[in-house]
């Protein structure tokens, strides 16, 4: 079996099986990040559907975590041209950070905040509407309501992680830059927040999902982007390929494939 | 406009609130400029100060240093646990982000230098009565400028291992005309009894208009998460 990379569609939307036309969330043409004279994306084209679950998988190094900073409009391609919902985005592209929410590596919270501070100041920012309301109707959905007082640095990694995921979908994005946002999350937390990112698909939201674990990556995902030494090696949907065929991708890149 | 102000006023009210919860810079900040004011004081001896040449220089030495501590710790809390990514994540316009942590700043510089003069008229013999409103309007503008250089490099150099050595050294040649201009200024007021010198006051001016400017054009460009 060869999956080859996708080739961009020329034009700004996708047709769906029933014949509608949607605009991509994520258009990116030929990306490429250059950081201290070292490519750390070459030139990358993939595109990723509206209101779908996609998992951005890759060996440490890959270029994942720069992707995402480009797409959360946090750095700037070197070169290349990237459209979010139709739109061309720069690093001061303010109208578009409004769709976009982020989980990263840190929690991006004030440690010396409340929890229920940290949210309300986010929102704020967002202009958004009643924003201790929504709060603590987040603060529920990541099982930290009874700690909305508190300050973020007495949280344990695993409170501030869910704390962090709050954060992220305070504003209600349209997209979900999540980059491992399993990370130091005991057993029952994952599963709350892989039910909670199946909730946000199910109201439409773009996910874009980075992690380590390929297996459970692939049964909560529509659609999987491999990238290897700063390229997309493989572009499929999820239900096509097996867990072994994309740890080789990972490992081996292109020609990985090729040996099973 | 209305927006933007909100956003503004967010961004100031949560500096100031975490800095009213935690303490970590003003305390500190207070506790260098007061040990250099003793330090210089008892070096230089009650007699070499009561001419008042020497205590305007003493303070200004007071209030650099603790400045730069000032800005590397408020530009710190941005950067623990990646709090500045959360902020270029929000729909802001990242000059905003620099003018808010510049009033942050300044609120902080103002209560410092409020702090360390009191202790220069305790400690050193400084009659900052001799000429209080000159007083007030020289250290005013030379704080405006200092903080706007201050919180343009603390961002700048916040990411980097050797932030605080490097803050210093980018920040002190830089704001040198307004340093020298702030002392020469200040000596002329209370050492020679003179009226605010127009000249320096223009360069005052002209240097804080000059690098307000260039901090609000240049701070999204150095931001990164």
């Amino acid at each position: 079996m060869t999956v080859q990379a996708t080739t961009i569609m020329p034009s700004d939307t996708t047709t769906d099986e029933l014949g509608t036309q949607s605009i991509p969330a994520i258009k990116a043409i030929d990306l490429c990040k250059i950081i201290d004279d070292r490519p750390i994306l070459n030139g990358l084209t993939f595109q990723i559907e509206t209101g779908k679950c996609t998992a951005l998988l890759g060996a440490n190094g890959a270029g994942k975590t720069t992707l995402m900073h480009i797409l959360a409009t946090l750095s700037s391609p070197t070169a290349g041209q990237l459209n979010i919902f139709g739109k061309p985005i720069t690093r001061s592209s303010v109208a578009t950070r409004r769709e976009i929410g982020m989980i990263g590596h840190q929690s991006m919270l004030y440690r010396d905040l409340s929890a229920l501070e940290n949210l309300i100041f986010f929102g704020r920012l967002y202009s958004v509407d009643k924003p201790a309301v929504r709060a603590m109707d987040l603060l529920h959905r990541v099982g930290l309501a009874d700690r909305a007082p508190d300050a973020v640095r007495t949280f344990s990694r695993g409170m501030t992680q869910r704390l962090s995921i709050a954060r992220a979908l305070m504003h209600h994005p349209k997209l979900l830059l999540a980059d491992e946002p399993f990370a130091g999350l005991d057993v029952p937390s994952v599963l709350a927040v892989e039910q909670l990112l199946a909730d946000l698909v199910e109201e439409g939201c773009t996910v874009v999902l980075s992690n380590h674990d390929v297996g459970r990556t692939l049964q909560i995902t529509d659609h999987v982007l491999v990238l290897h030494h700063g390229q997309v090696v493989l572009d499929t949907p999820s239900g096509s390929i097996t867990e072994l065929q994309i740890t080789e991708q990972m490992c081996r890149g292109p020609e990985g494939m090729g040996s099973t | 406009m209305k927006t933007v102000l909100r956003q503004l006023w967010f961004l100031v009210a949560k500096d100031l609130q975490i800095e009213a919860r935690s303490h970590q810079t003003l305390g500190l900040v207070t506790v260098l400029g007061i040990l250099i004011l003793v330090v210089l004081g008892l070096g230089l001896g009650r007699q070499e100060l009561a001419s008042g040449s020497s205590a305007t220089a003493v303070l200004w030495v007071a209030y650099l240093f603790s400045g730069v501590l000032c800005f590397e710790k408020t530009m710190s809390v941005e950067r623990q646990d990646g709090a500045l990514a959360g902020l270029m994540l929000a729909p802001v316009d990242w000059g905003l982000l620099f003018v808010a942590k510049l009033i942050g700043n300044l609120v902080l510089l103002g209560t410092l230098v409020i702090i360390i003069t009191a202790a220069g008229v305790l400690f050193l013999g400084f009659n900052v009565m001799a000429g209080f409103w000159p007083f007030v309007i020289i250290t005013s503008l030379g704080m405006l400028g200092f903080a706007a250089v201050g919180t343009l490099f603390s961002a700048a150099v916040s990411s980097s291992r050797l932030a605080g050595g490097l803050l210093a050294l980018l920040i002190f040649p830089i704001c040198l005309p307004l340093v020298i201009t702030s002392i020469q200024m200040l000596l002329s007021v209370f050492r020679d009894a003179n009226e605010i010198d127009s000249s320096g006051l223009a360069i005052l001016i002209a240097f804080d208009c000059i690098y307000l400017v260039i901090s609000w054009l240049v701070f999204e460009l150095l931001l990164e998460p």
